[in-house]
């Protein structure tokens, strides 16, 4: 079908979001996808959602940490800031996230919100809890793992 | 803006943890809730550029024994929150000058009236306002959160009962940034000004609190020491 006018197009903005989760977690740009749409028909319900249009680009997970941007539509912001908020897990994994920030271009976005950086994980033992335990490390950061299930902590908690 | 947080080991993650997420989120400060969480207050504010506030959230079963931790726990901490959930705890609670805030009145089947919303106001007790339920859950536990959330809303804003806001985390997961909370709060019923005020008010009782602890407090209005002829007074 021929292009719309360039007036009459749907106008955007894009969301840089950043996401986190834990070290193991494997989430890919469908499973965000999903849990997004759910979100927001959860929260905005149909016609809410249908207007936020909500759809995920560029999207980037690793080792526990990622991000993405979210497009949609110009005047639906709130409303998608706020179904983006109510995303609280993926599969079974819990995740947190943050919108970074709002721009008019993918390119804008880009540039100011998303920093790509390799997060290389370190594996070893921390003393916590009263005993060795082993964990994941990641600058300040740390998961550790205990039998009732994992823990984040930063270095203050075990050096 | 203030948010009140659960740490190990009533949570997934630790105080410092939280701070640093908080701090990133954009928070000047984080209340902690848990009693038995072990941490280092002046180091995590240190590194992390966030005030870490010591708060005690006593669970009790029925007012009697609600009323041995408020005595014990008052001097102890900063704030002093008290969970709710029965209609005696909420009673309890709210006609208690010592309690600084009221949490999750309406979690467990308790309720709030507007007898319980006017003895608030009278007694300066904070009431919360838990976005925890409405972030982690869908469906009918969802609504239910909607339901009770729109009813105490509309009690606190007829009796101008002071209230909190919190998403109540128990991990950093589960921590929104105050313009998430904002903007969820506008698709829920609530302007952002009543989050930020909400979310405001955390901050507020602990300077008040840290106030009455001080060494030079004397009396409300009367401090010890040299006139420093500050804003307040002139």
């Amino acid at each position: 079908m021929k292009h719309l006018p360039k007036h009459i197009r749907p106008r955007w903005r894009y969301l840089a979001v950043g996401i986190e989760s834990t070290p193991k977690a494997e989430i890919s740009r469908g499973d965000f996808q999903r849990e997004l749409w759910y979100a927001a028909g959860n929260l905005l319900g149909d016609p809410g959602s249908a207007d936020c249009d909500l759809t995920v680009y560029d999207f980037a997970f690793e080792h526990g940490f990622g991000e993405t941007i979210v497009r949609v539509r110009r005047g639906e912001t709130d409303a998608a800031r706020a179904a983006v908020a109510c995303i609280n897990s993926v599969g079974e994994e819990p995740v947190g996230v943050f919108v970074r920030g709002i721009s008019g271009t993918v390119r804008a976005c880009e540039e100011r919100y998303l920093g790509r950086r390799d997060r290389d994980f370190d594996q070893r033992h921390v003393e916590f809890a009263d005993a060795q335990r082993p964990a994941f490390l990641h600058e300040d950061l740390a998961a550790i793992s205990l039998p009732t299930g994992v823990v984040s902590a930063t270095d203050i908690d075990f050096e | 803006m203030y948010e009140a947080v659960s740490a190990y080991p009533d949570g997934d993650s630790t105080v410092s943890r939280q701070a640093r997420t908080a701090a990133h989120y954009g928070y000047d400060g984080v209340v902690v809730r848990s009693r038995t969480a072990d941490y280092d207050p002046d180091e995590t504010a240190e590194r992390y550029g966030i005030d870490i506030v010591n708060g005690i959230e006593v669970r009790a079963d029925n007012p009697q024994s609600a009323a041995g931790s408020v005595g014990n726990f008052r001097t102890e901490c900063t704030v002093l929150l008290v969970r709710g959930g029965t209609d005696e705890l909420n009673r309890y609670a709210v006609e208690t000058d010592r309690v600084d805030v009221l949490t999750r009145p309406m979690a467990d089947g308790g309720d709030v009236n507007h007898v319980l919303a006017r003895a608030a106001k009278t007694h300066g007790v904070h009431i919360e306002f838990d976005f925890g339920a409405v972030l982690g859950h869908s469906g009918g536990k969802r609504v239910q959160a909607l339901k009770n959330l729109r009813k105490l809303r509309e009690l606190v804003e007829y009796y101008d009962t002071p209230y909190v806001v919190s998403a109540n985390a128990a991990s950093h997961f589960q921590l929104r940034a105050p313009r998430e909370l904002c903007a969820l709060g506008q698709q829920v019923g609530f302007s952002a000004e009543q989050i930020r005020t909400g979310l405001d008010a955390w901050s507020h009782i602990v300077a008040k609190n840290r106030g009455l602890a001080d060494e030079s407090f004397v009396a409300p209005g009367v401090k010890r020491g040299r006139y420093s002829g500050s804003e307040e007074h002139k």
